[in-house]
C-alpha cells in the first residue's frame, strides 16, 4: 500500500504499568481498526469458567456470586501454555487446560469481612508459571471484593480457570478498554457534530488535535484524503502487560490472515489432485472466461464450449461444478446469485 | 439451556470449509466467496486491501444475518487475473504489514523502556 517497505509506524507517546498510547501511522483505517478488534476480542486470557459451590451462607445467590468470580482478572501472561478446555483430551478438566483455584472465607467475629480476589488461593500445578494468580493492582493489594460476609457468614468455593477469548465472553477481553481517535480536527468530515449554535465553541477539542495541523477554512474540501495517524490507548485489566497484549493481537490478526491463504491453497490442492488443473489449464476463473490464448480470441464462441472433450464434460455445467472450486452445485443451472452488495 | 456454545460464533466446525468460492455467473471474472466464521476483522481489512489492487475492478462484502457468523465478499478482476489470485495477494500483503508493523512496535516499545530505565537511573 505505501511506497516503501517498511510498513506501519509506530509512535509510543506514554507508557503505564498496564497502559500504552501509540500513535500509528502509514497503513490505513482498515488494518488499524482491525488491529484494535483483534486485541479486544481475539487474544486469549485466563478467565474461572466453572464455580463449584460448597458453601454459599452469604447474602448473595451462588449465580450472583459465580459471575463476579468471572470477571477477576486472573494473570495471563503464559496462557499460551494451556489447551483450550475443549480441545483437551480430559472429559472434564485437568491441569493441560485448566487452573483450579479455591476459596474458603469464614467470618467469625462481629462485624462485617470483606472477601477479595487476593482470598483465592492458585492449587500448586502452575506455580513456576505466570498464570492464574488474581491480579492485585490496587494500593492495599487486595484485588476486587468478592463479597462482604457477617458473623457465622460462610462462602467455600472451587473454581475451575480456563483459556478463552473475550468473543465468548467478555471475561476474557485483555482491555477494559481501547481508545482509538483518528482526524482530530475532522478535517474528513467521518463525523458530523450536533449543535445549537457553533459546533466549535461547544465541543471540546480532541487531546490529539495538538498532533495535526489546524484545518484552514480557506482550503477546499480535498474528498481525496484519507486519515493517517491513528491514536491508540490501551488500558490493560492487568491479566497481560500492554506491550504483549498488541503483539499477541497482531498477531490473532496475521495467523486468521494466514488462515485464509491457507484455505485457498488447499482448494488448489484439492482441485489438482482431482486433475482439473489441466482441464481449466491450470488458470481457473482468469482463463475460462477471459479465452485469449485457449480459446484463440472467440472466448463464447460456440466450438470451444462446444466441444465438451476439452472440460470433459458438456460446457458450463461442468466447468464451474465442483471442478476448478470444490463445489458440485455451484455450476448448475439453479444456482441463483446473490445480488444487493454494499 | 438449549443455547448454541458462545464458540460456535468463531470456532470452525470439524469438515466445514473456511472459504467457499462460486463464480459470479453474471459477470466475467467474478468471484463470491463465503467465509465461514469470520466478521468485519477479517471482512472490511480484505476489502481495503483489495481495493488497492489496480486490478481489482470491485471488491465488497456483507454479513447477511447478524446470527450467522459469516460473510460473502464479491470480487471482480481484470481479464487474465483470477479473483482467488488477487484475493492471494492481499492476505499476502496484509501479513508482510502485520510483520513489520510487530517489529516496529517491538522495537519502539524497547526505545522506550530503555528510556524509562535510563530516566530511572538518574
Ligand atoms: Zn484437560
Amino acid at each position: 500500500m505505501q511506497s516503501d517497505n517498511s510498513g506501519p509506524i509506530v509512535k509510543i507517546r506514554d507508557v503505564q504499568p498496564d497502559c500504552v498510547n501509540f500513535v500509528l501511522s502509514e497503513c490505513d483505517l482498515a488494518l488499524a481498526n482491525s488491529v484494535r478488534r483483534s486485541i479486544m476480542a481475539e487474544v486469549p486470557t485466563l478467565a474461572i469458567d466453572i464455580v463449584e459451590i460448597e458453601e454459599n451462607s452469604t447474602v448473595l445467590a451462588d449465580e450472583f456470586i459465580s459471575h463476579r468470580l468471572g470477571l477477576i482478572p486472573l494473570q495471563s501472561d503464559d496462557v499460551d501454555s494451556l489447551l483450550y478446555n475443549r480441545d483437551c483430551s480430559c472429559g472434564d478438566y485437568c491441569e493441560l487446560c485448566s487452573v483450579v483455584l479455591t476459596l474458603h472465607a469464614k467470618c467469625t467475629s462481629e462485624g462485617i469481612q470483606t472477601v477479595y480476589a487476593r482470598d483465592l488461593l492458585v492449587e500448586p500445578n502452575h506455580s513456576n508459571l505466570k498464570i492464574g494468580q488474581p491480579i492485585l493492582n490496587d494500593d492495599a493489594n487486595k484485588g476486587s471484593v468478592i463479597c462482604k460476609i457477617k458473623k457465622h457468614q460462610e462462602l467455600k468455593v472451587k473454581c475451575i480457570a480456563k483459556k478463552g477469548i473475550s468473543k465468548e465472553h467478555a471475561k476474557w477481553s485483555p482491555v477494559a478498554a481501547v481508545g482509538f481517535e483518528y482526524d482530530p480536527w475532522n478535517k474528513l468530515k467521518h463525523t458530523d457534530y450536533w449543535y445549537e449554535e457553533d459546533a466549535d465553541k461547544e465541543w471540546p477539542k480532541s487531546d490529539y488535535c495538538a498532533y495535526e495541523e489546524p484545518p484552514n477554512p480557506d482550503e477546499k474540501f480535498d474528498y481525496t484524503a484519507k486519515p493517517n495517524n491513528f491514536y491508540f490507548d490501551v488500558e490493560t485489566v492487568g491479566t497481560i502487560n500492554p506491550n504483549e497484549v498488541i503483539l499477541r493481537g497482531i498477531r490473532e490478526l496475521r495467523n486468521k490472515v494466514a488462515g485464509v491463504i491457507y484455505s485457498l491453497d488447499e482448494i488448489v490442492a484439492r482441485n489438482a489432485n482431482e486433475g482439473n488443473a489441466e482441464n481449466i489449464g491450470g488458470a481457473g476463473f482468469g482463463t475460462v472466461y477471459g479465452g485469449a490464448t485457449q480459446y484463440g480470441g472467440t472466448a463464447y464462441g460456440g466450438t470451444a464450449y462446444g466441444g465438451g472433450t476439452q472440460y470433459g464434460g458438456t460446457a458450463y455445467g461442468t466447468q464451474y461444478g465442483g471442478t476448478a472450486y470444490g463445489n458440485n452445485s455451484a455450476g448448475n443451472d439453479d444456482y441463483n446469485p446473490t445480488t444487493g452488495w454494499d | 439451556m438449549n443455547a448454541p456454545e458462545r464458540f460456535e460464533l468463531f470456532l470452525l466446525p470439524d469438515g466445514t470449509p473456511k472459504l467457499q468460492i462460486e463464480p459470479d455467473r453474471k459477470a466475467r471474472n467474478a468471484a463470491i466467496i463465503e467465509f465461514e466464521r469470520e466478521d468485519h476483522t477479517l471482512g472490511n481489512l480484505l476489502r481495503a486491501q483489495l481495493l488497492a489492487d489496480r486490478r481489482v475492478i470491485f471488491v465488497g462484502y456483507k454479513i447477511e444475518h447478524p446470527l450467522f457468523p459469516k460473510f460473502k465478499m464479491r470480487i471482480q478482476t481484470e481479464e487474465g487475473y483470477k479473483p482467488t489470485e488477487a484475493l492471494k495477494n492481499a492476505c499476502a500483503s496484509i501479513i508482510s504489514q502485520l510483520s513489520s508493523l510487530e517489529d516496529n512496535f517491538k522495537k519502539e516499545w524497547d526505545t522506550k523502556m530503555f528510556a524509562h530505565e535510563v530516566m530511572d537511573d538518574n
